[in-house]
C-alpha cells in the first residue's frame, strides 16, 4: 500500500512538473508580448531593409501585406507578421515625404506625397501608375496633401492643409468633382484633416487634428456631425492623426499627441481607448497612424519608436 | 582566452574574494554549533551558510555582470576630400562588396571626411545602405581631417559590440593631430585597418609662391617674383591681378614655357593707392592634360602701402558721420569713410591697412562671426585701436552682447549692478524642418540668440518635444542668467514634428501675458519652421498685437519646401519680420538681428548733462572739471568692466550710480574706447557745434592709433615648404644695425587662431620667425619693436598661403598610414586584393563587455532571503512549516527578484516549481493527504450508519452506568438495613458517567474511529503499524510520569524505525 501511494504521488509530481515545462516553454499558444495585447513588433532605426527612420504612413490589405512610408522617402511592404517583402522609393523625396497612404479597394496603392503637392499611385510592387494633382489652391490642385479615401462608387477624397484646410472630392477617373469642408464648421475652419475614411454607411470621416475633432459628412459634403475638443479624457482628441474603419463598423482614431487609439460609435460616443506613452512594447510614442490589417489585427505606426506594433483587438 | 574571460561576472576589488577562506574554518565551527540539529538540516544549514558567506564575499568585492557580445561594428572612413574625389566610386564600390555576406548581427556606420567629418550612416545591421548618387555633398573638400573622422567614430561606435575603423584614405592628413587619435584609438583596443588609395599625379603644375614686398610706398613700383613648378615642360599663360583688376601684361609677357623644376618669372606693379595691396597670379597651361590639379595654379600676395594715421569709419549712413569725418580731417587725420555696404573683403589684411577703426552705431549682424573675431584679433594681436560710437545699434542694444568685440571693449554690454532696468522677454519656437540639417541650424541658431540678449533678459524655447506631452518648454521660460546651462538645455533638445503653431503659441503668450514675462518691457517671439505645421487662428493673433507681443518667422528650407504664406501671415499681422532664409549662411545675422529686439530696453532716450569725473585723463586734455561738455540727449546702458585699468572719464550720473558715456581701456597690444552716445540730431545736436569737437575727437582717435615703426626696418617673409619664415632687418636712422631688440608677436592663422611667435636675431640687426603654414589663407603678425624696454613701435607683417597643402600632394602618404596601422594595431590592406579577401567583418577581436553592478540585487535577493532560509532550517522544527516558508521564499524571489512577474506563463511556472519543492520537502504529507482526502470520501458515504452505530454505543454505556448506579444504591440501602452505624454512600456525582479507564478508552477509540478519523495524538503510520493497544497490567501500578516517558520512547524508537 505504502509503495502503491509512493508510485502515485511520483506519478503526479511527474506530471505537474511536465505540465509546467509544458506551460513554460512550449505554450498553449503564442503569449502577448504586453499586457494590452501587443503580439507583435517589427522595424527599428536604421535604413536598411524592415527598418524605419520616423515611419509616418501605413496601408494594409485586408488579407496580404502592409505598406509601411517613413522619412527616407521609401515604401516599404512587409507580410502580416512583419517580415519585410520589398521596398521602393518615391520619385522625389528631397523636398519631404508622403504622410499618408490608403488602399484602394482594387488594390492600387494611393499615396499622399505632401511635399510635391500630389497624390500617386502605385500597384503593390511599387510601379507607379498614376499621379494626379499639382501645388496650388484651386480646383484640381492641392497644397500639402494628407490623406486620401475611397467610396463605393469610386470616387476619391483627399485631404490637405495649410492655408487650403479642405477635402476635394474626385471622379474614379481621377477629373475633379468639388470641395467638401471649405467653409467653417462651428466657427472653425477644418485645421489640417489628417484622416479620412468613408465608413459602411457611405458617409465621410474626417479626422480634423488640430481642432482635435472628428467630422462626419454626407458624400456630397453636408456636414452630418461634429464630436470631440481637445483633451484626455474618452470622447475627446488630441491631434487626430489617422482614420480607420474596424470590422465591426466603429471608427478607429489614432491620436498623434494623445499616445493612444480610440474607438468611435457612429454616433460620436467613445467605445475604448488602447495605449499609453513609452518606449515599452505595449507603449506608443507620436503615432502617425494606424489600420486594421490581415487577420483583423491592428497595425501602429509607432512613429517615434521607429516600429510597428501589431495589437490583437 | 582565458577562464576568466567567459565567466558571466567580474569584480571591482577582488581582494574581498579572499573572504571565501572562511568556508572551511566555519564548516567545522558550524558542526559543534548545529549538534542540537538533525543531519538533513545540519547539512541544509552548512550549505546555506556556505553559500552566504560567498556571496557576501561577492558583493563586497563588487560583483558586476558582465554580458559579453561577439558581435562587431566596423566604422569605415571615406576620404572624400579633394586629393582624392577622382576614387570616390571606387570607394562606394568597396563598400557595397564589403557589405555582402556580413553576418547578421553586425553593424556598419560610414563616415565621410574632408575638412569636417560628416555621419553618412549610422552603425546599422545590413551593411551598407545608402543608394548610389546619395552619398551627401560634404563642404570644405580642401582639407582632409582625419582625426576628426577617427573621433566622430569613436564617438559613433555602439558600446557593446567589438569595434574596427576602416580607414580609406590617400594619407594626406593636413590638420588635426591623426596620430595622437590613434593611439586613443589603441587604447580603446580599436584596431584601424588602412586601406590606402593609390594615386600618382605624373602632370602637374603649381604656383610654387609668389612674393612681394611687405612694405611699399604710395606710386613706387612693387617688384613681384612668382615660381612655378612644373613636372615636365609646359607652356601656358599668366595672368597678375593687382587689387582685384587684371594687369595688362604684353602677350610675350604671359605666355611662358616652362622647363621642368622651378620656374621663377618677375613683374612690377605700381602701387596706387594706400592701404593693403593685393596681387594674385592664375596661370593656364595650354595643354589641360599636363596640370592635373588646376586649383592649385594661383598664388597671392600683399603689400602695405604706408600712410600715416589711417582711420576706416564705418558707418550706416554717411550723411550721420559727415562731422566726425571732417572733425579729424580738420585735425590731420586721414580718414575712410565707408558704409557698411562698400565694405569689401573685410578681412583682417584690410582692417589691419588702418590704424584704428571706428564702429559708428553699427550693428552686430552686418558683420559675420569670422569678422567678429577678426575685430577683436585686430585690437588684441595688432595693436591697433577700435572705437565703438554709440547710438540705438550699439552695444547691447546692437545685438553686440556676447560677440568677441565685447571682449576687447572697457564697458560690459550687460547691465551688471542692481538697478531695475526693464527686461527683455524672448520666445524661440522650434520646428522641425525636413531640410537636412534644419534642426541642427535651429539649434545652432538657439544658442547665438541666448548669446545676444543679455543675462538680465527672460528667454524660453518651445518645441513639439520628442518626450511624451507634445509641445514642451524645452528651455524653461526664466531668466538667462546662465548662458551656458540654458545652451546645453538646447543642445539636448530634439525637434518634433509640431502638428500646429497655435499650441505653442498659446504656450508664449500665456507667459509673456500672465507668466513671469508679463512686467517685460520688450516681448518677442521667433518662430523657425518650414511652414507646414497649421496656421494660428485670427483671434490668437489679435491678442499677440493687443498685448504688443511681435513674432518675426523665419522660413528654412534651402531648395525645400516652404510654406511661406502662413508665416508671412504671422509676422505681419503681430508687427514682426518675416524672413525666408534660403541658405544655412543666411541665419546668424537673422538671429542676432532679431534677437537684439528684447534689447531696446538697454536704451535711455531721455536728456541728459554728461559729468567729466576724471578731467586729468589723457583724452581730455584741453578740458577740465569746471568746463562741461554739451549735453546728449540719450545713451547707450553699458556697465564698466571691473578691471584696474579701464579709465570712465565722462559719464551720466543717476542715483543709482554713474553709467559710462566715454570709457576707455588698453586690451592686450591694442586700445579701444566706448561712447555709448551719439553725435547725430537724435542725442547729440549740441556736439557738433561744440567748439571742442574736433580737438575731442582727435584726441580721442589718436590715443587708439597704431604707432607705426620706422621706415628703416626692413621686413620680407617667405614660405619654405611647410613653414613660413619672417625676416627683420633693423638699422636706425644712421644705417647702422639695431641688435638686441625684443620682437614680440603673435600670429593670427587664417582660421583666426593665434600663436606666439619667437624672433631670434640670427646676425646684426637681423632676425628672423619662423612657424608652420598648414592651411591656406592669410598668416598676419603685427609685430612689437621695444628697445630696452622702450616701444619702437609696431610693424605689420604676414604672408599668404595661395592654397591647400592638400592640392600640392602629388602622391599618397604611405609612411603616414603606415604609422597608423602599426600604432593601432591594425591591418594593412590593398585595394587590389579584392574587397572580398580583406574579410573586415572578421570575428578576431576580443568581445565587447558591458558590465553592469549587481551586488544590491544580489544583497536584496539571494543573500536576504538565504539568511531567512538559514534561520528557518534551524528554528522551524516543522517540516511542514520549514516547506512553507521555502515555498514563499522562492515566489517572492522568483517573481520580483528575477522579475518573472511580467507574463502569465512565468507567474504559473514559478508557482509550480514552489509547490513542487515545497511538497518535496512535506513529500511524508503526500499519503496522508490523499488518504484522508480517501478516508473523508468513504467516511462520507457512511457516515449515517457509523453515527447510528456510535449513538446506539452511548446509549448502551447509558444504560449501563444507570444499572450500576442503581446497584450501588440498592447495595447501599441493604447495608443500611444491615448496620445503623455504617455509613450511608451519597452519589459520588464525579463518577456518574464514568465507566472506568479502560471501557472509556475503548468506548472513546471506538468512537473517534467510528467517525473516520484516527486516534488522539497518533499519525495515520503510528496508527497502521502501532502495537497492540497497552494492556491493562502495562498500566497498573505506574505513575503518570512513568507513563508518559515510556510513550516518549516508545514514539522515538518509532521514528528512528520509520527513518
Amino acid at each position: 500500500m505504502r509503495c502503491h501511494i509512493r508510485i502515485r504521488s511520483a506519478l503526479r509530481s511527474g506530471t505537474l512538473l511536465c505540465f509546467a515545462w509544458f506551460m513554460l516553454f512550449v505554450g498553449c499558444e503564442r503569449p502577448a508580448l504586453s499586457p494590452n495585447g501587443v503580439v507583435g513588433v517589427f522595424g527599428s532605426l536604421g535604413l536598411g531593409d524592415g527598418d524605419f527612420h520616423y515611419p509616418r504612413a501605413i496601408a494594409a490589405e485586408p488579407n496580404g501585406s502592409v505598406f509601411v512610408a517613413d522619412k527616407t522617402g521609401r515604401i516599404q511592404r512587409f507580410s502580416a507578421d512583419g517580415a519585410f517583402e520589398l521596398s521602393w522609393h518615391m520619385p522625389e523625396y528631397e523636398k519631404g515625404m508622403p504622410v499618408g497612404m490608403s488602399l484602394h479597394p482594387d488594390g492600387r496603392l494611393f499615396v499622399a506625397d505632401t511635399h510635391y503637392h500630389r497624390v500617386m499611385v502605385f500597384d503593390r510592387d511599387g510601379n507607379q501608375l498614376a499621379a494626379f494633382g499639382e501645388l496650388g489652391m484651386g480646383p484640381g490642385q492641392f497644397q500639402l496633401p494628407t490623406d486620401i479615401a475611397f467610396d463605393a462608387e469610386g470616387n476619391i477624397y483627399v485631404g490637405e492643409y495649410t492655408e487650403n484646410d479642405r477635402i476635394t472630392k474626385w471622379s474614379p477617373d481621377l477629373e475633379f468633382v468639388q470641395v467638401i469642408g471649405g467653409d467653417p464648421i462651428e466657427d472653425k475652419r477644418l485645421n489640417r484633416p489628417a484622416g479620412v475614411i468613408v465608413d459602411d454607411e457611405q458617409t465621410l470621416w474626417v479626422a480634423d487634428a488640430c481642432n482635435h475633432r472628428l467630422l462626419r459628412f454626407t458624400l456630397d459634403g453636408e456636414l452630418l456631425m461634429a464630436v470631440g475638443h481637445f483633451g484626455n479624457a474618452p470622447g475627446e482628441m488630441r491631434y487626430p492623426y489617422d482614420l480607420c474603419l474596424a470590422p465591426d463598423k466603429t471608427i478607429l482614431v489614432c491620436e498623434y499627441l494623445g499616445n493612444r487609439l480610440q474607438w468611435f460609435s457612429k454616433d460620436g460616443r467613445s467605445l475604448r481607448i488602447w495605449g499609453v506613452s513609452g518606449r515599452e512594447v505595449g507603449q506608443i510614442f507620436d503615432p502617425w497612424g494606424a489600420t486594421y490589417g490581415p487577420g483583423g489585427r491592428i497595425y501602429v505606426v509607432d512613429s517615434l519608436n521607429n516600429r510597428v506594433q501589431i495589437v490583437r483587438p | 582566452m582565458t577562464l576568466a574571460l567567459s565567466l558571466p561576472f567580474s569584480f571591482e576589488e577582488p581582494t574581498w574574494l579572499w573572504l571565501v577562506l572562511l568556508v572551511p574554518v566555519l564548516i567545522p565551527a558550524s558542526l559543534r554549533s548545529l549538534a542540537g540539529l538533525d543531519p538533513v538540516r545540519r547539512v541544509f544549514s552548512l550549505i546555506t551558510r556556505s553559500v552566504l558567506i560567498i556571496l557576501l564575499a561577492a558583493c563586497l568585492a563588487g560583483v558586476e555582470h558582465v554580458k559579453r557580445n561577439r558581435d562587431l561594428t566596423v566604422m569605415v572612413l571615406m576620404d572624400r576630400s579633394h586629393s582624392v574625389q577622382m576614387l570616390e566610386d571606387v570607394q562606394e564600390e568597396y563598400l557595397r562588396e564589403i557589405s555582402k555576406d556580413i553576418p547578421p548581427n553586425d553593424k556598419l556606420g560610414v563616415i565621410s571626411f574632408a575638412r569636417n567629418a560628416y555621419l553618412e550612416q549610422l552603425p546599422m545591421r545590413g551593411g551598407y545602405h545608402i543608394p548610389p548618387d546619395r552619398l551627401s555633398q560634404i563642404p570644405d573638400i580642401d582639407r582632409s581631417d582625419i582625426a576628426s573622422a577617427m573621433r566622430l567614430a569613436m564617438a559613433m561606435f555602439p558600446h557593446d559590440t567589438a569595434k574596427r575603423v576602416v580607414l580609406l584614405t590617400d594619407g594626406n592628413d593636413n590638420m588635426g593631430d591623426v596620430l595622437t587619435e590613434a593611439r586613443r584609438a589603441k587604447a580603446d583596443g580599436i584596431p584601424v585597418d588602412v586601406v590606402p588609395l593609390w594615386y600618382e599625379h605624373k602632370n602637374e603644375i603649381y604656383i610654387d609662391r609668389l612674393l612681394a614686398p611687405t612694405y611699399a610706398e604710395e606710386g613706387e613700383q612693387v617688384p613681384l617674383r612668382m615660381v612655378i613648378k612644373s613636372e615636365r615642360r609646359a607652356s601656358g599663360t599668366l595672368s597678375l591681378y593687382h587689387n582685384g583688376e587684371q594687369v595688362p601684361m604684353a602677350p610675350e609677357d604671359a605666355h611662358v614655357e616652362l622647363q621642368p623644376g622651378g620656374n621663377t618669372f618677375f613683374s612690377k606693379l605700381t602701387a596706387r593707392s594706400t592701404g593693403d595691396q593685393r596681387y594674385e597670379v592664375y596661370f593656364r597651361p595650354d595643354d589641360e592634360t599636363m596640370d592635373a590639379v588646376s586649383i592649385n595654379n594661383k598664388a597671392s600676395a600683399f603689400s602695405f602701402v604706408q600712410t600715416s594715421s589711417n582711420v576706416l569709419l564705418v558707418t550706416m549712413d554717411r550723411l550721420f558721420d559727415l562731422p566726425l569725418a571732417r572733425a579729424l580731417e580738420s585735425e590731420n587725420i586721414r580718414v575712410d569713410v565707408k558704409t557698411v555696404d562698400e565694405l569689401e573683403q573685410f578681412d583682417l589684411l584690410r582692417m589691419m591697412s588702418y590704424s584704428t577703426i571706428v564702429l559708428a552705431n553699427i550693428p552686430a549682424n552686418v558683420f559675420t562671426d569670422q569678422q567678429h573675431e577678426q575685430l577683436a584679433r585686430y585690437v588684441k594681436d595688432t595693436g591697433s585701436g577700435l572705437i565703438m560710437l554709440g547710438g540705438d545699434e550699439a552695444f547691447g542694444a546692437g545685438g553686440w552682447i556676447g560677440t568677441p568685440i565685447e571682449d576687447v571693449m572697457p564697458v560690459s554690454f550687460e547691465i551688471k549692478h542692481k538697478r531695475v532696468i526693464p527686461r527683455g522677454a524672448l520666445v524661440l519656437i522650434m520646428h522641425s524642418c525636413e531640410v537636412p540639417r534644419g534642426n541642427y541650424y535651429g539649434k545652432e541658431m538657439a544658442k547665438k540668440s541666448v548669446d545676444t540678449i543679455s543675462s538680465r533678459d527672460y528667454i524660453g524655447v518651445l518645441a513639439y518635444s520628442f518626450s511624451p506631452g507634445g509641445n514642451t518648454w524645452e528651455v524653461p521660460f526664466g531668466l538667462n542668467t546662465n548662458k551656458a546651462a540654458v545652451k546645453s538645455r538646447i543642445d539636448r533638445m530634439q525637434i518634433g514634428d509640431m502638428p500646429d503653431f497655435a499650441s505653442t503659441m498659446r504656450m508664449a503668450y500665456k507667459e509673456l501675458t500672465s507668466g513671469k514675462g508679463k512686467d517685460a518691457a520688450q516681448k518677442h517671439v521667433i518662430i523657425l519652421s518650414d511652414g507646414d505645421a497649421a496656421p494660428p487662428p485670427p483671434k490668437l493673433l489679435d491678442d499677440y498685437k493687443k498685448a504688443k507681443i511681435t513674432v518675426s518667422t523665419i522660413a528654412i528650407g534651402w531648395g525645400g519646401h516652404v510654406m511661406t504664406r502662413t508665416m508671412q501671415d504671422i509676422a505681419k499681422k503681430t508687427g514682426g519680420k518675416f524672413y525666408a532664409a534660403r541658405s544655412p549662411r543666411a541665419l546668424p545675422q537673422i538671429f542676432v538681428k532679431e534677437s537684439k529686439i528684447v534689447r531696446r530696453p538697454l536704451i535711455v532716450d531721455e536728456p541728459f548733462q554728461p559729468q567729466i569725473v576724471q578731467a586729468a585723463n589723457e583724452l581730455l586734455s584741453g578740458l577740465d572739471y569746471n568746463e562741461q561738455v554739451p549735453r546728449l540727449g540719450g545713451m547707450v546702458l553699458t556697465s564698466p568692466k571691473p578691471n584696474p585699468n579701464v579709465q570712465m572719464p565722462i559719464v551720466r550720473a543717476t542715483k543709482d550710480g554713474n553709467d559710462p558715456v566715454l570709457a576707455h581701456w588698453q586690451c592686450e597690444l591694442g586700445k579701444t574706447v566706448a561712447f555709448t552716445s551719439g553725435y547725430w540730431p537724435r542725442w547729440g545736436e549740441h556736439w557738433t557745434v561744440w567748439p571742442k569737437f574736433a580737438k575731442f575727437w582727435a584726441q580721442v582717435v589718436r590715443w587708439t592709433m597704431r604707432q607705426e615703426a620706422p621706415a628703416n626696418f626692413d621686413v620680407y617673409s617667405k614660405i619654405d615648404g611647410d613653414r613660413g619664415r619672417i625676416v627683420v632687418d633693423a638699422l636706425d636712422k644712421d644705417a647702422s644695425f639695431l641688435n638686441f631688440l625684443q620682437l614680440q608677436t603673435r600670429l593670427v592663422g587664417p582660421d583666426n587662431r593665434t600663436a606666439p611667435l619667437q624672433f631670434y636675431q640670427t646676425g646684426p640687426g637681423h632676425y628672423e620667425a619662423e612657424f608652420s603654414v598648414e592651411k591656406a589663407g592669410e598668416y598676419l603678425a603685427a609685430v612689437q619693436v621695444y628697445e630696452s624696454g622702450r616701444s619702437r613701435g609696431t610693424i605689420r607683417t604676414g604672408l599668404t598661403v595661395p592654397f591647400s597643402p592638400e592640392y600640392r600632394e602629388l602622391g599618397t602618404n604611405e609612411a603616414l598610414l603606415r604609422r597608423i596601422q602599426e600604432i593601432t594595431g591594425g591591418r594593412w590592406l590593398e585595394l587590389a586584393e579584392g574587397p572580398r579577401e580583406h574579410d573586415v567583418f572578421r570575428h578576431d577581436l576580443p568581445p565587447a563587455e558591458a558590465k553592469k553592478p549587481v551586488w544590491d540585487w544580489m544583497l536584496a535577493w539571494l543573500i536576504l532571503p538565504l539568511f531567512l532560509f538559514d534561520v528557518s532550517v534551524r528554528r522551524l522544527a516543522s517540516w511542514l512549516a520549514l516547506s512553507i516558508v521555502v515555498e514563499a521564499l522562492l515566489i517572492v524571489v522568483l517573481l520580483v527578484g528575477f522579475e518573472m512577474r511580467f507574463t502569465w506563463w512565468g507567474v504559473l511556472g514559478v508557482f509550480v516549481l514552489a509547490e513542487l519543492i515545497g511538497w518535496t520537502m512535506r513529500w511524508r504529507y503526500i499519503g496522508p493527504l490523499f488518504d484522508y482526502l480517501t478516508h473523508t470520501v468513504t467516511a462520507l458515504a457512511t457516515t449515517g450508519e457509523r453515527s447510528r452505530t456510535a449513538l446506539e454505543q452511548l446509549k448502551d454505556t447509558r444504560e449501563r452506568l444507570r444499572e450500576d448506579l442503581e446497584e450501588q444504591r440498592a447495595e447501599a440501602l441493604r447495608r443500611l438495613a444491615g448496620s445503623a452505624d455504617a455509613e450511608v454512600p451519597g452519589i459520588d456525582r464525579t463518577r456518574r458517567f464514568d465507566v472506568g479507564d479502560q471501557r472509556a478508552k475503548e468506548e472513546v477509540g471506538d468512537l473517534t474511529e467510528a467517525l473516520g478519523g484516527a486516534r488522539a495524538g497518533e499519525t495515520y503510520k503510528e496508527r497502521r503499524r502501532a502495537p497492540a493497544p497497552a494492556t491493562k497490567d502495562e498500566g497498573e501500578g505506574e505513575s503518570a510520569t512513568e507513563r508518559l516517558l515510556k510513550a516518549k520512547r516508545r514514539a522515538q524508537r518509532d521514528m528512528k524505525k520509520e527513518d
